[in-house]
């Protein structure tokens, strides 16, 4: 990833985990994170150009994209502007799942909350954006922005570690507050009220393996 | 499959069973074999509890093969609940053994002289058929129990549970799955109430000794049945969205589409969304030792379902799909994943339709009867359907009829059958399908068979607005022919975007049926059995105003994309002009 994420204010957690314990944190994936980012670009151009998914994933396995809950259906056209909220998801099945399909045949029964591209003052400069990703693209990408570090709100954060099941914590191995070691057993009975907490996932093992989907 | 049972329960020497050929309804399945025998049998103007009424049960054309996804299974019906014609499509084991047996339908008619409840037991050796009133009010799940202590755990059953007994318009018919557990449910339009009014407590099908049905050209259909397999899999739903996160998938996306809805179809955005996210499940079931991948009945490779269990790794209920996650969360409040399983259970052991209960709760609720996201309230409320009470019989009633009781307006249903999971001031092109379906609102009645694909209907213009109209019609007909054959729906996605596995199913259809069927075939099939069942709606007294939605869809901008059905009535009634 080629995004670099400037932190010097708030919480900061680090979390060690082993690599199977990655995927449980796709529900907090879907909630939705802060991303410090270059705005007012296409969605092509904020995934591939500045995250660095690579335009097949974009292209083949995204394949359905909300910005601001309105369905995209041209993502060179569309643009990521300050505050927007942009939700990736892989195909979905039954006939809301193929209506909700970026340019797919059936595009015509939810024009309503299709995405429109408004003209604006579309320069490029740094700013926010909510990022949620849904099932196998939270699967997929979700730990490479988890290792790079996300801005999470402090009461979905709290909701998580109160959800997740107990043998998650047999496989976090260490945590840290402000650099500041912790019980990992007591992450889920701290209140966390912060409106942003910057949260940073370490793996024990990591995989070597090369991820098809990010340049 | 060359044959009918027919089971008149109102003979006056008690039941009696009579078996024939297919005679005019040769070459048909599913769907196409239940509305063609309650089109042409089914006085449109009986009473659906009356001795005019029949209840069919039909397999698939390829139901009992070795054709993958081939097992489900089509009750129909006159329906309680919406007064029209019914097709409530269902999984589990009850098909693919019903064909093996040979029997291209089932034929429950007449009605019984008193309140004796029958069993009735099929199997190689002919069929019989027992009083046994120490089923009374039996559970589908004690039932199961019941009955595989005496019939073992091979045996396929088909049952009503109280709610069926008592005649609820929002009754189930449950199917037992692979486990032998009543999890399935031919779930819309109260058919288990007219299986209830035969008095028919229990169908159980033993196909020992059976043989598998055979294709007419077993090379070909091997090679087909292979290739169509391989397109399931390697297809990103089929092969891995479905088995990762079962339908309920669809939770977070619908969400963030503003299209979920919420607190009886206030809004379109729900906030507890991510706890009953499909994500959130399978972290759930796979943390408390259930199974995330399963299938419901022999041959499903796509495996959508799977085993919920509570918090000590003890059994609840399947895998909730998205519908019943819907309808007993998001709609009511509820953004609790265990109480939704404990409503879900409660459903299947009573015998109810989980979105019709989830829509009436919310209906329920609207009036006060509970609070928004009160969870025991709903399950309470639940209970009092199980126990027949009278508030339990009102709300056992459906949706409409708990609105019209307690004076709600905001009331989500069509034809008197409960909308599903999608609200269609998001999705317009679903409410145009919720709108003229011959079924009351259904979700299925219109699925995603590409117009590209099967060329239904030619081309469509995205750009205009009858678009619209035109793509439900397209896919309301594509629909109405995939039910015929006794394959899942969720087929479809492999279909639309892979024209080679979509040749892989044409092929393996022709094989077995030994038929070479085309595109064109497959359009006038469906066309067909919209037709009988227009047909049949128009006799029993619909017209034009009740294929309509709500006025409030119309008149309540929904949240956050705050925006009305607009769809015009003159363009709703262009849908079966074909």
């Amino acid at each position: 990833m080629k995004t670099e994420f400037k932190n010097n204010t708030i919480t900061k957690i680090s979390l060690t985990v082993t690599p199977d314990r990655m995927s449980l944190f796709s529900s907090l994936l879907g909630q939705g994170f802060t991303l410090k980012i270059r705005t007012g670009i296409s969605v092509r151009d904020l995934l591939c150009r500045q995250i660095g998914v690579i335009d097949d994933y974009l292209d083949q396995r995204i394949q359905t994209i909300f910005l601001n809950g309105k369905v995209v259906d041209n993502v060179d056209t569309a643009v990521v502007r300050q505050g927007s909220s942009l939700a990736l998801s892989a195909a979905m099945p039954g006939l809301a799942g193929a209506v909700l399909r970026r340019g797919g045949a059936y595009a015509a029964m939810r024009s309503q909350i299709s995405h429109k591209n408004n003209t604006g003052n579309d320069s490029a400069e740094n700013g926010t954006v909510m990022l949620k990703l849904f099932n196998l693209v939270a699967l997929e990408l979700g730990p490479l922005f988890l290792k790079q570090g996300i801005w999470i709100n402090g009461k979905d954060l709290g909701n998580f570690f109160r959800r997740v099941p107990d043998f998650f914590w047999d496989g976090c191995l260490t945590a840290e507050i402000d650099g500041i070691s912790q019980d990992v057993r007591k992450m889920s009975l701290m209140e966390w009220r912060q409106e942003q907490i910057f949260l940073k996932l370490k793996t024990k093992k990591e995989t070597q393996q090369q991820k098809p989907y990010l340049s | 499959m060359d044959k009918i049972l027919r089971i008149n329960m109102g003979d006056e020497n008690g039941p009696k069973t009579n078996e024939g050929p297919l005679g005019d309804y040769a070459g048909l399945g599913g769907r196409g074999m239940t509305s063609a025998i309650i089109s042409k049998e089914v006085p449109p103007l009986c009473h659906p509890l009356g001795k005019g009424n029949k209840l069919v049960i039909a397999p698939g054309l390829l139901s009992g093969s070795h054709a993958a996804q081939s097992g489900r299974a089509s009750v129909g019906c006159k329906s309680p609940l919406t007064g029209g014609i019914k097709e409530a499509n269902v999984g589990g084991q009850g098909a693919q053994v019903l064909a093996r047996l040979g029997y291209a339908a089932i034929v429950l008619e007449g009605k019984p002289s008193d309140d004796t409840l029958y069993k009735v037991v099929i199997n190689k050796d002919g069929v019989e058929i027992t009083p046994d009133n120490s089923l009374k009010m039996m559970g589908n799940y004690d039932l199961v129990d019941k009955l595989k202590e005496e019939y073992g755990d091979k045996v396929a059953c088909i049952s009503i549970g109280p709610a069926g007994e008592m005649k609820m318009a929002a009754a189930s018919i449950a199917f037992t799955d692979m486990e032998q557990r009543p999890t399935r449910h031919a779930g819309r339009g109260g058919v288990g109430a007219v299986m209830g009014a035969k008095g028919v407590k229990v169908i159980i099908l033993d196909d020992t000794g059976m043989p598998t049905r055979s294709p007419k050209d077993p090379e070909k259909f091997k090679t087909a049945n292979k290739a169509f397999v391989q397109g399931l899999k390697k297809h990103p739903i089929t092969g891995e969205g479905l088995p990762a996160f079962g339908t309920n998938i669809l939770t977070n996306v619908i969400n963030e589409a503003g299209a979920l809805p919420t607190h009886n179809f206030k809004t379109g955005r729900f906030d507890g969304a991510g706890n009953i996210s499909g994500e959130t499940q399978s972290e759930i079931m796979k943390a408390r030792g259930g199974i995330v991948a399963h299938g419901c009945h022999k041959g499903c490779v796509i495996r959508c379902s799977g085993i919920y269990n509570d918090k000590d790794g003890n059994y609840i209920t399947k895998r909730p799909e998205y519908e019943t996650v819907w309808a007993h969360g998001g709609n009511c409040g509820i953004d609790d994943m265990d109480a939704i399983a404990e409503l879900d259970r409660m459903d299947d052991d009573y015998g109810l339709d989980t979105i019709e209960m989830g829509a009436t709760i919310g209906v329920a609720m609207e009036a006060g009867l509970a609070n928004f996201g009160d969870t025991q309230a709903a399950i309470n409320l639940l209970k009092e359907v199980g126990k027949g009470t009278p508030l339990g019989r009102i709300l056992g009633s459906g949706a409409a009829v708990t609105g019209k009781v307690f004076g709600v307006e905001r009331v989500p249903v069509v034809k008197g059958q409960a909308l599903p999971a999608y609200d269609p001031r998001s999705v317009q092109g679903m409410g145009v399908t919720y709108a003229t379906s011959t079924m009351g609102a259904d979700h299925t009645a219109g699925y995603a068979v590409t117009a590209n694909v099967l060329n239904v209907g030619g081309s469509v213009d995205p750009l205009k607005p009858e678009g619209q109209v035109e793509l439900s019609r397209n896919l309301q007909i594509a629909t109405a022919a995939i039910d015929a054959t006794g394959m899942c729906l969720f087929i479809a996605f492999a279909i639309l975007d892979q024209p080679e596995t979509f040749n892989a199913l044409v092929d393996m259809i022709g094989a077995f049926t030994g038929q070479n069927l085309t595109a064109d075939d497959v359009t006038e099939l469906g066309k067909n059995i919209l037709s009988f069942e227009r047909d049949f709606n128009s006799r029993a007294g619909f017209t034009a105003k009740d294929d309509r939605l709500p006025d409030f869809f119309k008149a309540e901008a929904l949240p956050p994309h705050n925006v009305i059905f607009e769809v015009k009535d003159e363009d709703l009634d262009q849908v079966y002009n074909w």
